[in-house]
């Protein structure tokens, strides 16, 4: 490629829109970004806390049934012991996955279009792992005991089950949990101290300025968090791989036909991508446009995800189509009797929505006016939610409804506390961003400074070269 | 824990009462005079000279007499353990004889007591009757017993009496019938064979020579008498030898499961489904039934279809086997049917003085005629049938009594009525208006055990005391007597029906134990007891004495009669008589039956579980699956596809039934194999007067059944209502979509399959390492014969006793939650219209290689040494993941906490060896560890092994037809072994190397091949 200098709108035109809108200066974009974080409170924040609120509580109401009188209150039953509880948590996993994935292997792959919406996307990853969590916990029949997975030396000498793939769960989704906290607290570090350096209350300069860890922004403090950044990119990066294929082995392991794939971590993980940039597009295009960010999350941004999702969505069609093929060619009777009861089946409807959502709404990805449309990528972006859902409840509960031996078979309803764990972890989880929206930087200021000065420098098109074609 | 309100035994006086007490309030109010009636017999006339030797000696000979220590109490006293007696270990349980009625006849149980505490009924293995086999609803007895909801004391009008003051007044009563020598007192009994019972009404009778018992129960064996008199001349009852007939024809016979001694005859019938001794089993019936289930041959038809049937096979023996004494008796039938009767006729005759005609107690006397007759032409008679004096009085009476009460209640002609018959007002036909009449008789006497509709309309109720809490007797139908023992003192005031009646001739105070006892030292022969050597008080209380008496002969023969069950009588009372048929009058018979009419017919059938009602606030009755159906907690009016089809209903549509102008809404439910233009109601639903228990569920049956129509009739109109609700069916799916399940052959499709059978049992490759068991003392196996199993749900039951199973309502049911352990599966093949039926019993099969262990995250469930699947419950947190993982989802998760709201009374029925699981935690079969454990410290203390068929789980004890069979795999001589390696053998979804422990063997059939 030649690295004659390009217009702007050459570039524009071989790479879409840019990933910065104009140049605004410094102290432009710490106004304009903090500005949903430093203004007044406004009324459509306050009626959206209180209509999330109303479902919160709900939430709650639920959790303390489920606490109280037992997980009974649930629609689970033998065979489907598994339902809403394990859908949920996998969904929420899955979701999950997006942040990681934006923040830590788009870093490491120098994405410069991850620079404006990757808190955005960690903070999501961080209240969708919140929520994932909650699930094995209190799906258990025990609740109160679910320390009881941790392996700890106890007097008693009985260890965990690591045979099991429940344990690995605990690992991994603790150490996923735990990772994404630090990945995204230290990337807030930079701006906590902008937020301090600017508030106008001393309450806020005090509260900032405890959040900031005393960050000065000096040289040194630039170089350790560079280090400690990279590394937890690195970190992280395996995590987005592993997070997803443990949780595929709590039913791969299994012998349960439906469950019991080969195909499930590859097929996961690529499901997890692909719901995680759904719910990142799903909640960034309304945040774009009420705070304003259209600037720094351009629709080159947009469409970046959009086609992360049209390849993603493949995959998990392929996983689909790999599923049926296995179970063709297995032979087994079981097997196949699990697919086909997928296509005739009494949840036939659900499968029809899985296939309709996640096979053929990311078709639209293939063509650019799709992928720069705010109302499409919206729209799809919550269908590809609602598809994954459905995935993961085929998979789970629709398997446990038939398996061996005919005589056990029974159908799974959800109750009002399966609804209100659903609907309530939506509402928590909303509400978490709407605060993290109105209390921290959701876009990284610095980075976003960062990311202009180098568009400055290096021109546009610059992140087309490579670091050493960048030096030569 | 709060206080049980457990009435304690003992005396009133004497220094030892000084020192005891009941509760601590009494404790600290100091002693008091008991209330009355705390003490059913007598206790008020506190006897002198009880001492603490006596008291001691007392517990001393009842704790040296293994298994009679309640047979010999200190008058009718049970002594409990205020303090402990030496002998006995408490935590080691002992087990009772006793007999509990089944239409009238003894059915020998055997009761496990926990410290006097009943916990289990079991058959009793030396009783005719049970053979040790014990059916569900026998089984569930014991949660009667401490039914919180009981009746409790005696009440007449609005006043509460003492027993002395309710026997005082009811002796008035009786005194005011004297002058008319009881013109105008009607007793309303239930069918019996009680000695003692019988002997109360004679002498009832002879103080009121006009007065009159009538028997009544809801669904007798009337018919059959009536039939036999007619063959006969005079009502006998027809005893099957099962085990003699090679070829049986049921004409809508539930020989297996209801009538008869059905324990006995599912014992011998399914000893002969074994290759090579395979008997024939041919059943016309309307609806689907366990007989009809373990058929080879079930002809589909209306049940009065069934008389020209059988006339049609009857005409075939005439015609083309020569049998020319039934030649009036036949009826030829249309070619579809002739073809059945044919080759059944031929079959029959093949097997002539080894074949067997059984009809249905529901079918009208001239089949049960004509059945006779056929038997007697076919050289059956005192072959594979024999015919016995029956045991129960008034044996034809019973039935055709209820409605010439009715009349008379009617016309005023009676002023005291006493109902010992369990709820007549709900039970009586619908035509016969006992409830309004009841109201016009002065005083109405009932004695019952729970609040019902007949209680409250009586104007003196008493409560009636629990089987397990009385004296009593019963004869079984071949005359052999069992006296009934208490295995429990009272816990409500209550009085037993021996009470009731010797209150009419003036023996009310001396309570049931005495007239019970006395009553069989004289039908024994002995002389009256000898009196004391010395002391006044002695002589009215001879064994509680510290005076010496001299050895009483018949102290020895009574014990020995409790000890066994049975009481050894000289002349058995029911001989085996020679009878000879009277062809004329069952021609006669069979001519006077009305024909066929066309139209829906209604069929009234005694429910599975509650029986005729009286099981309907049991709740181990209501959850139990009925054996065809599975469904659970209430009945449905049962109808065949194409009916269903043709009347455009769906199982779960609410209908409404019809018939002679009543009518009543019922769910319809659908059932594969019945009858067309037939349906089905169950008795025993829909109870008005009901506790939380039976909650008002299901239909109502009797309104829609009047005296001409007790067991079926046409006339009945079925319109939809357009409501639907859900009916709680713990198995949706009856086929077994292709998949090798329950495996059933044809027996000569038996030796060719062996192949097919190789790639069901054997070694699976696997490249796991696998467990060596064989150095181990113990390899504990289960084989359960699916060529024995009838299906009757009564291992479901026991497992539920012994486990400490909860029941979990109809809502859980219907979200499947339900908990037994030990689950029947009912299988159909074949079209939907017409099939074949096997059942397989299932519980964890307790893979060696389990799927449920590896994804335990906790290690809550795991391997014994010994190869048992262990469930540590306080280990579980929960996760649901075996379950998930088992491939027979035999496993049972505690949704909530089942146990935490039932009252203390309630957790009595517990056995204390088992674990109650709490919420959140899996359960499953153990294969009844707690045994397993209690015959290994039986087998450590006495220095040996434990034998191969020592250790019975509960399930394999109830079973009477000893289709599952469990012991030690390690050992070639136990019969689980043998079981294990027969030609029939084949491991459930062997294909998944689970490696079970439990072992089927297939069903096999023995089809006619002329019907093929």
């Amino acid at each position: 490629m030649s690295t004659a200098p390009k217009t702007l709108e050459e570039v524009d035109a071989l790479e879409g829109s840019p990933v910065l809108v104009g140049r605004p200066d410094d102290r432009a974009l710490s106004e304009s970004l903090l500005e949903p974080v430093l203004g007044p409170t406004r009324k459509g924040w306050l009626m959206l806390v209180g209509a999330l609120l109303v479902g919160v509580s709900y939430w709650i109401v639920s959790l303390i049934f489920t606490l109280f009188l037992g997980i009974g209150t649930w629609g689970n039953n033998i065979p489907v012991a598994w339902a809403y509880d394990i859908t949920n948590f996998v969904w929420w996993i899955g979701i999950g996955h997006a942040g990681t994935l934006i923040s830590a292997i788009l870093l490491l792959f120098q994405q410069r279009w991850r620079t404006s919406i990757n808190r955005f996307a960690e903070a999501m990853t961080l209240f969708a792992v919140a929520m994932a969590g909650l699930y094995p916990i209190i799906h258990l029949g025990r609740p109160w005991l679910f320390w009881w997975l941790i392996p700890y030396p106890a007097t008693t000498q009985v260890w965990p089950n690591f045979k099991s793939a429940l344990p690995w769960d605990v690992f991994a989704i603790s150490t996923y949990g735990t990772v994404s906290v630090l990945f995204w607290y230290l990337g807030l570090i930079p701006d906590l101290a902008t937020a301090r350096d600017v508030a106008k209350t001393r309450a806020r300069r005090i509260v900032y300025g405890i959040l900031s860890f005393g960050w000065r922004g000096s040289a040194r403090h630039w170089q350790h968090y560079r280090i400690g950044y990279l590394l937890l990119a690195g970190l992280s990066t395996p995590l987005v791989v592993s997070v997803h294929t443990i949780v595929s082995f709590d039913f791969a392991i299994s012998q349960l036909p439906g469950w019991h794939t080969t195909i499930f971590p590859p097929y996961f993980v690529a499901g997890a991508i692909f719901s995680g940039f759904a719910m990142v597009m799903t909640l960034m295009i309304p945040a774009r446009r009420a705070f304003g960010y259209q600037q720094v999350v351009t629709p080159r941004h947009l469409e970046n995800m959009a086609k992360v999702m049209l390849a993603t969505g493949l995959m998990v069609s392929y996983g689909y189509v790999m599923e049926h093929f296995i179970a063709w060619y297995s032979a087994n009777g079981n097997e196949q009797f699990a697919f086909l009861n997928r296509w005739t089946g009494d949840y036939k409807w659900i499968w029809y929505m899985q296939l309709f959502c996640n096979v053929l709404t990311p078709q639209v990805f293939w063509f650019r006016w799709a992928r720069r449309s705010e109302v499409v990528l919206f729209v799809a972006s919550i269908l590809i939610n609602v598809g994954m859902w459905a995935e993961r409840f085929v998979i789970i509960a629709v398997s446990l409804t038939r398996d061996f031996v005919p005589s056990s078979w029974a159908n799974y309803y959800p109750t009002w506390v399966d609804w209100g764990l659903l609907i309530g972890s939506i509402s928590m989880f909303g509400l978490l961003f709407v605060l993290f929206l109105r209390f921290l930087p959701a876009i990284p200021i610095f980075e976003v400074k960062e990311l202009r000065r180098e568009l400055e420098h290096y021109g546009p098109g610059v992140h087309h070269q490579g670091p050493a074609e960048v030096a030569r | 824990m709060p206080p049980l309100g457990l009435p304690i035994y003992g005396q009133t006086s004497g220094s030892l009462e000084a020192r005891r007490w009941r509760t601590l309030e009494e404790r600290e109010r100091g002693p008091q005079d008991p209330p009355p009636g705390e003490f059913p017999e007598n206790a008020q006339e506190a006897p002198g000279g009880f001492t603490r030797r006596s008291f001691l000696q007392v517990l001393g000979a009842s704790a040296a007499l293994a298994g009679l220590e309640a047979c010999q109490p200190p008058r009718e006293k049970l002594i409990p353990y205020v303090r402990p007696p030496e002998a006995v270990t408490p935590s080691v349980p002992s087990a009772y004889a006793t007999a509990t009625s089944d239409r009238g006849y003894a059915l020998g149980l055997v009761v496990t007591s926990w410290e006097g505490r009943p916990t289990k009924v079991e058959g009793n293995p030396d009783h005719p009757a049970s053979l040790g086999a014990a059916d569900a609803v026998r089984q569930a007895l014991v949660l009667d017993l401490y039914d919180p909801r009981r009746l409790a004391g005696f009440r007449r009008g609005r006043r509460d009496l003492s027993w002395t003051t309710a026997l005082a007044e009811l002796s008035a009563l009786a005194r005011g019938h004297e002058k008319d020598q009881g013109a105008r007192l009607r007793f309303l009994v239930e069918p019996t064979s009680s000695p003692t019972l019988a002997d109360l009404r004679r002498r009832i009778l002879e103080r009121f020579p006009r007065a009159r018992f009538d028997a009544w129960s809801a669904l007798g064996d009337r018919e059959a008498r009536e039939g036999a008199r007619i063959a006969f001349g005079r009502p006998l009852e027809a005893v099957l030898a099962l085990a003699d007939a090679d070829v049986v024809l049921s004409l809508e016979s539930d020989f297996l499961a209801v009538v008869g001694d059905h324990l006995r005859h599912a014992r011998v019938f399914a000893a002969r489904r074994e290759p090579g001794k395979l008997n024939r089993l041919y059943v016309a019936e309307a609806g689907y039934t366990v007989t009809g289930g373990s058929a080879d041959h079930r002809f589909r038809m209306r049940s009065q279809e069934v008389l020209p049937f059988a006339r049609a096979v009857a005409a075939e023996l005439a015609k083309a086997q020569g049998l020319e004494k039934l030649a009036p008796l036949g009826a030829a039938a249309g070619a579809d049917r002739a073809r059945l009767a044919a080759a059944v006729a031929k079959d029959l005759s093949r097997a002539r003085g080894r074949s067997l005609v059984v009809a249905g107690a529901g079918q009208p006397a001239a089949v049960h005629a004509l059945a006779a007759a056929m038997n007697d032409a076919l050289g059956n008679a005192g072959k594979t049938v024999a015919y016995r004096e029956p045991a129960v009085f008034d044996p034809s009476g019973e039935g055709t009594g209820l409605s010439a009460l009715a009349r008379e209640i009617a016309a005023g002609g009676v002023d005291t009525l006493v109902v010992t018959a369990w709820n007549p007002l709900y039970t009586a036909p619908a035509d016969v208006p006992l409830r309004t009449l009841l109201a016009k008789v002065k005083s109405s006497i009932v004695l019952a055990y729970r609040d019902d509709e007949t209680v409250r309309a009586a104007t003196f109720r008493l409560a009636r005391a629990h089987l397990l809490e009385s004296w009593g007797d019963l004869r079984a139908r071949d005359g052999r007597a069992t006296v009934i023992q208490p295995l429990i003192s009272p816990l409500k005031e209550s009085a037993t029906e021996v009470d009731l009646l010797a209150a009419f001739v003036g023996m009310g105070d001396r309570g049931t134990y005495r007239i019970v006892k006395d009553g069989w030292r004289a039908r024994l022969g002995f002389g009256p007891p000898p009196p004391p050597t010395a002391g006044s008080a002695a002589a009215g209380n001879p064994v509680d004495s510290n005076k010496a008496t001299p050895p009483d002969p018949f102290e020895r023969a009574w014990e020995e009669a409790l000890a066994a069950g049975l009481v050894k009588e000289a002349r058995p009372a029911s001989p085996v008589v020679t009878a000879t048929v009277d062809a004329g009058r069952v021609a006669q018979a069979l001519g006077a039956a009305r024909p066929e009419p066309a139209g829906l017919e209604a069929r009234f059938v005694l429910d599975y579980g509650v029986e005729d009602g009286r099981g309907y606030e049991n709740a181990w009755l209501q959850e139990l699956p009925d054996p065809v159906t599975k469904l659970t907690w209430e009945n449905a009016a049962m109808l065949s596809p194409q009916t269903a089809k043709r009347l455009g209903i769906a199982s779960g549509d609410r209908i409404e039934l019809s018939r002679g102008g009543r009518s009543v809404a019922a769910p319809a439910l659908v059932v594969p194999g019945h009858a067309d233009d037939s349906v089905t109601l169950p008795l025993g639903y829909g109870q008005k007067v009901h506790g939380a228990v039976g909650g008002g569920a299901g239909f109502d049956a009797y309104a829609l059944r009047t005296s001409d129509a007790l067991a079926f009739g046409s006339g009945l109109q079925v319109t939809r209502t357009g409501d639907r609700g859900e009916l709680a069916i713990t198995q949706g799916h009856f086929g077994m979509a292709g998949r090798a399940i329950a495996l059933a052959l044809d027996a000569e499709e038996l030796p060719k399959a062996k192949a097919e059978l190789d790639e069901h049992r054997g070694a699976e490759a696997t490249i796991l390492g696998q467990v060596d068991y064989s150095g181990q003392d113990y390899r504990w196996g289960m084989a359960i014969d699916l060529s024995r199993c009838i299906g009757c749900a009564a291992c479901t039951l026991a497992c539920q006793a012994e486990n400490n199973i909860p029941v979990v309502g109809k809502k859980q049911v219907i979200r499947s939650r339900e908990m037994h352990w030990l689950r029947v599966d009912r299988y159909f093949e074949g079209g939907a219209e017409d099939p074949k039926s096997v059942s397989q019993p299932l519980a964890c099969v307790h893979c060696e290689m389990a799927p449920c262990e590896y994804v335990c995250p906790v290690n809550a469930t795991v391997h014994s040494d010994e190869g048992l699947n262990e469930m540590v419950y306080n280990r579980c947190v929960g996760t649901r993941y075996c379950s998930n993982n088992c491939p027979y989802k035999v496993r049972r998760f505690n949704w909530f906490d089942w146990h935490g709201t039932l009252e203390p009374i309630v957790k009595m029925h517990w056995n204390p060896d088992v674990t109650v699981r709490a919420r959140g935690v899996m359960e499953k079969c153990t294969y009844c560890i707690q045994r397993i454990e209690r015959a290994r410290i039986g087998a450590r203390v006495a220095g040996r092994k434990i034998g191969p068929d020592e250790v019975v789980p509960a399930c394999a004890q109830a079973c009477p037809a000893e289709a599952i069979v469990f012991g030690n795999l390690n050992d070639p001589a136990s019969k689980v072994s043998h079981l294990h390696a027969d030609e029939r053998r084949y491991d459930l979804l062997h294909e998944l190397g689970t490696r079970p422990r439990t072992a089927y063997l297939v069903r096999v059939r023995n089809p006619n091949p002329e019907l093929a």
